[in-house]
């Protein structure tokens, strides 16, 4: 027999290979094109340290980590894994030979799997191992979550870190004397994500909760303190520790960092058939999108789980620690700010994936609650070889989405949507980024001259352009054109990222080239996604 | 064995039965899910069925045909095949009504906007494609004023333009013209009498995020405001019309706010 803790490790190791071999096939996203060069200086930054070759100083730091400028060296985002992504690419891909882009991601990919672990592990202690499985392979079978986790970027990193510091919480519960691992992960999701920040919101409220339950007033205090102390102390600590713009002028260089994004600019996205870019947006946004791109298994488990969690609170496991609200309020905490019609959505449901793995967690407890009672009448018996079958049918549901919403996982939705061309007739982000111009790249690279060049016109995918080439995706003699009217008017192909509000860019093309024509449309499941064109000779 | 034994707890029927259900109808979701994502995946029409569709629409079609396609998503596949029969300008048309013929390719089921109080007088299912011929009588045009911009007198700030502009996601060939805040830009055409019918709107969709004031255009006819519309930065292509007599009409463009793309386009008919 197994033990169990093996199944979640080789879980988690599944799910780390399976990112990794899907990214190959994943676009370079712009965001992750910044996040990878200020990666490489940070990491510069620190081996340079470490070796004795620089100091500390104000000076120093401000060249690889700030400036005057609010994006100066991306200091509007902390650290933690643009440095992972940097060390990442100085030790796998410099030393151990393995390609730069894979290097640059992998640390995104072992995120990915701990959290398949953590889930694992935690639904382990509270319920056994068959809801523990269920609920890891659900986690892993999250198509746009797979997706996010294959960038170099920051969505599914702090949704591992989030749900981590959830876990610490809960362990530290126990009444341990130095619960210093809270206040370790806590500090380093905030050095990944600011959404982090929203944190204390499930954990504070969840601690009065057991606080009140164990020692009345009290309690609300006292019940764990040092639990408390390790947030508010430890937490900061380490964001400050692996953050060396907080080193000096740390008040002003927090508040900086808060305010870029409590003033951040709405970008456009499109949500059933209008396009939004100014608030007020519409209190459903989260709910419709989770709805629509979460694999509906996954939801119907979870929509059971949460009422066996309800149905049976006062036979729950580990009472004491309300495992079930934490994990609740740890949902709560990350999707209510997109309720308020205030808050950003450009990027959809990645801004509130820290609410998945509790999801996740639910549906494994209601999917083996339900299917072991019908596995039992059916064959008391073979019962757990039924169990098996049954959530094996269920979980296969979810493999079949994430399998075919590869690697356009952003214009993928959910059966329920009626997939990527059900979402595109209910009007739903299309995608952004720029990811799917690497599927341009195969259709564009046989148009390249033998001698002199054909410019083209990258639109959204201009930060990777550069990229692609070096990776030898695309000949040299391919050169981006440039941006807007004047990048058109040099180039000799252009291409069109599809969202609604680039649309403009196919009129701006039509206009130069004077046709409307293209040459070759790409599409996922059959909803364009990219259009390339060609311009006509001259006549 | 000794001992005692604790007499089992009865459960209720419901207690009993209802998670067996559940994991049934979980199961059957499951089933659902994983056929109904394969069908999702394979349901579009792929380039060969676009083929035989758009072999009949050239077989058929005659120059100033107007194509459309439906969904509006799956446009770009419909010029991919067919938009070496689709000008510039019919694509940023003002609207659908000075074309007699139209062709229409659509997914099964789905009809374009502007076919849609109209009778196919052809029809042929190509795989999963619909290949529809509309014929009706095209509206006579008198006077265009996008052709007549260059002979239009012009007062106030702001130079009109004719541009092939996005507005409300849609491309529309238009005069583009941005009065300063509080000033107004005239535009004044010699038209034939009849009925002026147009459209006017705001273009750029990040000048539509930044400012989001209302531009507005007027139409005068001797002093006399004969239509007026206020398109905001979600109103997209707005219609109006009114009763011209021939001789000079003037568009007045204003906005209150700075960066208002004012686009309109209109035409005299009958």
């Amino acid at each position: 027999m197994i033990a169990p803790r093996w199944i979640g490790l080789v879980l988690a190791v599944m799910t780390m290979a399976i990112v990794v071999a899907n990214q190959h096939e994943v676009g370079l996203a712009r965001d992750e094109i910044v996040y990878m060069q200020h990666g490489a200086r940070y990491a510069d930054w620190w081996l340079g340290l470490a070796k004795l070759e620089h100091g500390a100083s104000r000076q120093h730091i401000t060249k690889s980590f700030g400036g005057p400028g609010a994006t100066d060296n991306n200091r509007e985002h902390p650290p933690l894994m643009k440095t992972l992504f940097g060390l990442s690419h100085r030790l796998v891909h410099k030393r151990l030979g393995v390609d730069e882009v894979t290097a640059f991601r992998l640390p995104s990919a072992i995120l990915h799997g701990i959290l398949v672990g953590l889930v694992f592990a935690m639904v382990l202690a509270l319920w056994g191992t068959a809801e523990a499985t269920v609920a890891a392979l659900l986690v892993m079978f999250l198509p746009r979550a797979l997706f996010h986790a294959s960038l170099a970027a920051f969505d599914a990193p702090i949704m591992t870190l989030w749900f981590a510091t959830i876990y610490a919480y809960w362990r530290s519960l126990d009444g341990r004397k130095w619960p210093w691992q809270v206040g370790v992960v806590f500090g380093l999701a905030l050095a990944t994500k600011h959404n982090a920040l929203l944190l204390p919101f499930a954990l504070g409220l969840h601690y009065l909760y057991v606080g009140f339950r164990a020692g009345g007033l009290r309690g609300l205090i006292l019940h764990r303190w040092r639990v408390i102390v390790s947030l508010a102390l430890l937490g900061p600590l380490t964001l400050v520790a692996v953050w060396p713009w907080l080193w000096f002028d740390t008040y002003a260089h927090l508040r900086a960092w808060l305010d870029f994004h409590l003033t951040h600019v709405h970008y456009n996205f499109e949500y059933l058939g209008h396009n939004w870019n100014a608030p007020r947006f519409p209190w459903h946004v989260a709910l419709v999108t989770t709805l629509f791109t979460v694999p509906v298994v996954t939801l119907a488990g979870s929509l059971v789980g949460a009422g066996v969690w309800i149905s049976r609170r006062v036979a729950a496991p580990d009472r004491a620690r309300a495992p079930g609200l934490l994990l609740g309020l740890s949902a709560a905490a990350s999707i209510t700010p997109f309720f308020l019609g205030t808050t950003p959505i450009f990027g959809a449901e990645k801004h509130w994936m820290p609410a998945l793995p509790s999801l996740c967690i639910a549906a494994g407890v209601g999917i083996v609650w339900a299917t072991r009672a019908l596995a039992e009448r059916l064959s008391r018996r073979h019962a757990t070889a039924v169990l098996g079958a049954f959530a094996g049918v269920i979980v296969l549901a979810a493999a079949v989405e994430t399998v075919t919403a590869q690697p356009y996982a952003l214009t993928w939705y959910n059966a329920l949507a009626g997939g990527p061309p059900g979402g595109a007739d209910r009007g739903m982000n299309r995608q952004f980024w720029g990811v799917a111009a690497r599927g341009a790249l195969p259709v564009l690279a046989p148009h390249a001259p033998a001698t002199g060049s054909a410019p083209v016109y990258t639109h959204d995918a201009s930060p990777a352009w550069g990229f692609y080439q070096k990776l030898g995706l695309l000949p040299r003699s391919l050169p981006d054109a440039g941006h807007e009217a004047a990048g058109i008017e040099r180039s000799r192909f252009a291409i069109v990222i599809h969202e609604r509000h680039f649309n403009r860019h196919d009129y701006l093309i039509w206009k130069s080239y004077g046709t409307v024509q293209p040459l070759y449309v790409l599409r996922a499941r059959g909803v364009p996604i990219v259009s390339i064109y060609k311009r006509r000779p001259s006549r | 064995m000794s001992g005692r034994v604790d007499p089992p707890v009865p459960r209720s029927w419901l207690a009993v039965w209802l998670p067996v259900w559940l994991a049934g109808l979980l199961l059957a979701i499951a089933v659902w899910e994983i056929v109904a994502t394969r069908h999702a995946a394979t349901r579009v029409p792929g380039d060969d069925t676009w083929r035989r569709a758009a072999a009949v629409v050239r077989a058929g079609h005659q120059p100033g045909d107007l194509i459309v396609f439906a969904p509006p998503w799956v446009d770009p596949v419909g010029r991919m095949h067919l938009g070496d029969l689709i000008p510039v300008e019919m694509a940023g048309r003002m609207d659908a009504d000075r074309y007699g013929r139209i062709w229409e390719v659509a997914h099964a089921g789905e009809r374009a906007a502007e076919t849609a109080a109209l009778r196919p007088v052809e029809e042929r299912a190509v795989g999963g494609l619909v290949v529809r011929r509309f014929e009706r009588t095209p509206v006579e045009i008198r006077a265009d004023v996008r052709e007549l911009l260059p002979q239009a007198r012009i007062a106030g700030p702001g130079r009109p333009t004719l541009e092939l502009a996005e507005v409300g996601f849609t491309p529309r060939r238009c005069i583009q013209v941005s009065p300063p805040p509080g000033q107004a830009v005239r535009i004044t055409f010699a038209l034939p009498a009849g009925t002026l019918v147009g459209h006017a709107g705001l273009a750029d969709v990040f000048t539509r995020r930044d400012i989001r004031a209302p531009g507005t255009l007027d139409v005068e006819v001797g002093g006399r405001v004969v239509a007026s519309v206020s398109p905001g930065v979600d109103d997209g292509w707005v219609r109006f019309a009114a009763p011209i007599p021939g001789g000079d009409v003037t568009f007045v463009a204003r906005a209150p706010a700075p960066q208002r793309l004012i686009c309109f386009a209109a035409e005299v008919r009958p």
